[in-house]
């Protein structure tokens, strides 16, 4: 396979990617027995992981996986859009939960860009082939919207410069997975309280370390997807340090234009998955028609969207303050598709408990976040007037 | 299709070329102008970039013109004249507007401004199925102009009675074809004329001191911003996706996401706008009342996405029309 020299946007290289996606989908057609899940929908958490690591150790030993990763990581090259390629096929063959599969996408680009070489060399194969799992420890009780006021608490052990171990103190909150997870990408306090975005480290943790508590948080769809974690005297070696000292804000800023193009084509395919499963059985009339007509424009106008978003980021490289109108777009056509699952599917939400019925019903419940994580519509709109539209600061 | 550098010289040079006409004369004749940038040759050459660029131009500018009537004819088949003019299908609808009865040729609908100068119209006819087409005689068409809502959109109102002699059959195809460029090219001149509203409130916002401070500072006028903006760059995404998967869906889709975005925009707009924005002494009236005409050709969102979802509904299927 020569895919890995498909080079940015352009015709021939269009051609080239709609050669990757076609030789992806036979793959995965001859291959759909091995890779399915093995439980009926919609499972545990407990198997829905176990799929997850299943399946991404299926399409590493396969090759699947590194495509669009550096080789120095042990991936195949090519541009990151052959990986969205990848979750999007997986996303639309509800193999594996978009949401939690695409997290790859904000964790190893983070070990790529700011990890020490040996390190991202060592761990990023291991994520990848589902021998690993990560989380990311960002938000905490009295740091939401605002992360920039974070206070969990790194101390170097002697002068930061030469110290060879940091010990932290404090703790997260809606850390995704944290209770799977071998390591956790971790932002701390390491200037003065007051230090905001200047004062800030991230560090890669071992989740195995002594003093790391995981308590899993109930969501209101009853499943533990996320948890708290708490960090009492954690030890962390200093070459355990992402990026510079007190460089964790670029850190964290540097996840965003991936969650906000690769993610989102991948939540994407899945929304137009699940489209089908309602177009599938709704009634045949036209209050029908109206309300999957809409849910299908919305998704259409994001994937358009979206679309453009990734061929901007082949080009440039990095993308800014606009992805906070893909953000929005993505949240509203999210939730539109599920309220048009409740209108047509009298009573699916509320009282059915089939096992498509239990999908429907946590899918509907999950649906409700969509305006609330990786940064508010609030704070999309915010970012939309400041940086977009140049309206002088609200602050 | 063109790179992005000659793109954005071509925006900015039909752009410059209508704005600098209509400052200088209220009432140029942008058909003039267009004409002089060779809108026809652009046309036959790159009809996508074509219609994107000269459509968004004339939203933008709030300008009057029937390069319509040019991109109807082009998908059907002809070679766009001046003096011909196309009869447009039925406001909100997108059958054919002629109907043969007996021997004699009916139709009521509407047309450009064209149809007051043009000496012949072009009349498709039938079903989108059986489509024929005739070219008559001015003369015998009755035509008035349509004050309406927006009086300067150049509306005219066309009636054609008489023999039914000389119409062919029409491929369906080319049909189809005038009804997804006509609703790009209205679409594109939606996108261009929300834009121009959305700037409007944006610098009526920055301008507008109450309380002490410009009101653009108040988070619940910049969130009724942000929001439009969302809108505009989504409609523009999905005219780029138009253009480039040139297909019946994609046009009919970005037409109602037109008809959506002018709506959302123009909501918030005229609120931010508040008193000015509601009278004639500002322009935002122009472009609200231009959006809103422009909304009922080839179709309404409403009436689109209807029958887009009749559509998903009658084949089970929800195709992804467009890949990375």
């Amino acid at each position: 396979m020569a895919f890995s020299r498909i080079g940015p946007n352009d015709s021939r290289s269009a051609a080239e990617l709609a050669d990757y996606r076609a030789e992806l989908h036979a793959w995965l057609d001859a291959n759909h027995e091995k890779l399915a899940p093995r439980y009926p929908p919609p499972g545990t958490l407990d198997d829905q992981i176990a799929q997850m690591q299943r399946v991404k150790s299926i399409l590493f030993e396969a090759g699947w996986m590194q495509f669009g990763w550096p080789e120095r990581v042990g991936g195949r090259g090519g541009p990151p859009m052959l990986r969205t390629e990848l979750g999007a096929a997986i996303a639309a063959r509800d193999l594996t939960d978009p949401g939690l599969f695409s997290l790859i996408e904000v964790l190893a680009p983070t070990l790529i860009d700011f990890a020490p070489p040996d390190l991202a060399a060592a761990v990023v194969p291991r994520l990848l082939s589902g021998a690993e799992l990560w989380c990311q420890g960002f938000s905490e009780p009295d740091s939401g919207s605002d992360l920039a006021s974070l206070r969990c608490r790194a101390v170097p052990e002697g002068d930061a410069h030469t110290a060879s171990t940091w010990v932290i103190n404090g703790q997260k909150v809606w850390t995704s997975l944290a209770q799977y997870s071998d390591r956790c990408v971790l932002l701390t306090r390491t200037g003065p309280v007051d230090s905001r975005h200047r004062g800030i480290t991230a560090f890669f943790v071992d989740m195995d370390s002594p003093g790391i508590t995981v308590r899993p948080l109930q969501m209101m769809n009853e499943e533990l997807e996320f948890a708290e974690v708490f960090f009492d005297n954690v030890v962390v070696p200093a070459d355990r340090m992402l990026g510079e000292l007190n460089g964790g804000w670029a850190v964290a800023m540097s996840i965003l234009p991936y969650e906000r193009s690769s993610c989102f084509w991948q939540r994407i395919a899945y929304l137009y998955r699940r489209l089908q499963a309602l177009v599938d059985v709704a009634p045949d009339d036209d209050r029908a028609a109206e309300v999957v007509g809409n849910a299908f424009l919305q998704l259409h106008a994001l994937r358009a969207r979206s679309r453009a978003t990734q061929h901007r980021l082949a080009k440039a490289g990095t993308l800014g303050a606009e992805t906070s109108i893909d953000k929005l777009l993505v949240a509203t056509a999210e939730q539109t598709t599920y309220d048009a699952v409740r209108r047509l599917l009298t009573g699916t939400v509320e009282l059915d408990d089939s096992m498509a019925g239990e999908v429907w019903r946590s899918e509907y419940l999950y649906s409700r976040a969509a305006t609330i994580y990786g940064g508010t519509a609030e704070v999309q709109r915010n970012i939309i007037a400041r940086r977009l539209l140049g309206l002088a600061s609200d602050e | 299709m063109i790179d992005a550098d000659e793109r954005t010289l071509m925006e900015e040079t039909v752009r410059s070329a209508i704005a600098d006409a209509l400052a200088a004369d209220e009432g140029a004749d942008i058909d003039a102008v267009l004409a002089r940038l060779d809108w026809r040759q652009m046309l036959d050459d790159a009809p996508g970039d074509a219609i994107d660029i000269v459509f968004n131009a004339l939203g933008a500018t709030n300008a009057t013109a029937t390069a319509l009537d040019d991109v109807l004819q082009s998908a059907l088949g002809q070679k766009p004249r001046a003096d011909l003019a196309v009869l447009l299908p039925g406001f909100a609808a997108w059958d054919p507007p002629g109907r043969i009865d007996a021997d004699d040729l009916r139709a009521r609908s509407l047309a450009t401004v064209r149809a007051a100068t043009a000496g012949e119209m072009l009349v498709v006819g039938g079903t989108r199925w059986e489509p024929w087409s005739v070219t008559i005689p001015m003369t015998s068409a009755e035509r008035s102009a349509v004050h309406g809502i927006d009086p300067k959109a150049g509306f005219q109102s066309v009636r054609v009675q008489g023999r039914a002699g000389g119409a062919t059959r029409l491929d369906p195809a080319a049909w189809e074809s005038a009804v997804a460029l006509g609703r790009r090219a209205v679409a594109h001149q939606i996108a261009g004329a929300s834009r121009a509203m959305l700037e409007l409130a944006c610098t009526h916002a920055k301008e507008r001191v109450q309380f002490g401070r410009p009101i653009a500072r108040f988070q619940a006028v910049r969130h009724r911003l942000a929001d439009a903006l969302v809108a505009v760059e989504a409609l523009d995404a999905t005219l780029d996706a138009a253009r480039e998967e040139p297909k019946p869906e994609t046009a009919a889709l970005a037409k109602a996401v037109a008809g959506r975005t002018a709506r959302t925009v123009a909501t918030h707009c005229q609120q931010v706008l508040a008193g000015i924005g509601f009278t004639m002494e500002h322009p935002f009236h122009r472009f609200l009342k231009r959006t809103i005409a422009l909304e009922g050709l080839f179709g309404s969102a409403d009436e689109i996405v209807l029958d887009v979802g009749r559509r998903l509904l009658a084949e089970r299927r929800v195709p992804t029309l467009i890949e990375l």
